[in-house]
């Protein structure tokens, strides 16, 4: 049986960016293979190679021709439509629920609007990637536009409170089951506000800086710091009480 | 590549309506005729309706939104929808 491990150790395990502020080389979370352009989200370039390869393999084995279908749906023929539905909700659909997590309720609206501009955009789809990486591009900037939208509405912050921040050494008692953790840390974020939740996600998981959150929000990036130093002392405090 | 989360069958029923409505509002859909040519089966309302003596414009329509696949695929997950051909019974997770 495998030693038990306390959350103190698990914290640094899955959130050492919270641990070291300025460590931004933390690997929190799953990308799903895909990566932040300068111009956006989502192409095959930032896919894993055996991910490209296992999508080029799935076209193959199933007979699916992206263009085709593409070209399908823009004829307006209702069971090619029916096909790409079929063929690409799942992934966008987990792709949206796994960053969503805390507010599960919106999912559904989120990918059906993702599946909206898709077909409003799909004439411009040229196939350098795959339709799987193109819709997962949309969905990726949904996601952006929901978190831009949340952390724009947030209330003043008391930069009194980021000041503070506990010693955050952490020593290494045994193995931790990942997973396990992984469930607790989300289990925190859903128990916190919103905008705390949101900043975390955002920072360590989407690996944005706060430069670049600052941008998106319209936020100074020293807002930004006190906010993220504020849920980061936020998720410190449940995680030790909980 | 599999997903860790399946999409509930109501969320694609209702993806596909939203699409289909779009697209029947923007122009007329493919005629069943194209459709059936292209090698894609249509659903036994819609073979009826091909082969009956009316004109291409009515062929064109979206028969989906008065059908009650529809409404049951939009509302209840895994409906119990059978025909074969029809997008609604296409799916469900079974």
């Amino acid at each position: 049986m495998e030693p038990m491990m306390s959350r103190n150790y698990a914290t640094s395990r899955l959130f050492p960016a919270l641990l070291k502020p300025r460590d931004v080389s933390a690997n929190l979370f799953p990308m799903d293979g895909l990566h932040a352009t300068p111009e956006g989200f989502c192409c095959n370039s930032g896919l894993k190679p055996s991910s490209a390869a296992s999508i080029e393999q799935r076209s193959g084995e199933t007979g699916i021709d992206d263009l085709a279908l593409v070209a399908a749906v823009l004829r307006k023929d209702r069971k090619a439509t029916a096909e790409f539905v079929n063929l690409y909700t799942d992934a966008v659909y987990s792709f949206i629920r796994r960053r969503l997590n805390p507010r599960q309720d919106l999912v559904d609206d989120l990918v059906q609007d993702v599946f909206i501009a898709a077909w409003e955009s799909l004439g411009g789809f040229r196939g350098s990637s795959s339709l799987r990486s193109w819709l997962l591009g949309i969905a990726r900037h949904k996601i952006e536009d929901y978190y831009r939208r949340l952390l724009q509405e947030a209330g003043p912050l008391d930069a009194a409170l980021a000041e503070i921040l506990p010693d955050t050494r952490l020593g290494v008692e045994a193995v931790v089951d990942r997973e396990r953790m992984e469930r607790h840390a989300r289990k925190i974020l859903n128990e916190m506000p919103q905008h705390y939740s949101v900043a975390l996600l955002w920072r360590y998981w989407e690996r944005r800086s706060a430069r670049e959150v600052a941008q998106a929000t319209g936020r100074t990036e020293k807002a930004v710091e006190r906010l993220l130093a504020r849920a980061r002392e936020q998720f410190r405090g449940r995680w030790k009480n909980a | 590549m599999r997903e860790k989360f399946k999409a509930p069958t109501r969320l694609k029923s209702k993806i596909y309506s939203a699409l289909i409505a779009r697209q029947s509002r923007d122009g007329s859909l493919l005629d069943l005729g194209a459709t059936k040519g292209s090698g894609r089966k249509l659903c036994v309302f819609e073979e009826l309706v091909q082969i009956a003596p009316v004109g291409e414009s009515v062929k064109s329509l979206n028969f989906c939104h008065v059908c009650h696949a529809r409404v049951l695929g939009e509302r209840i997950e895994n409906a119990p929808v059978f025909w074969p051909g029809c997008p609604y019974a296409q799916f469900q997770n079974r």
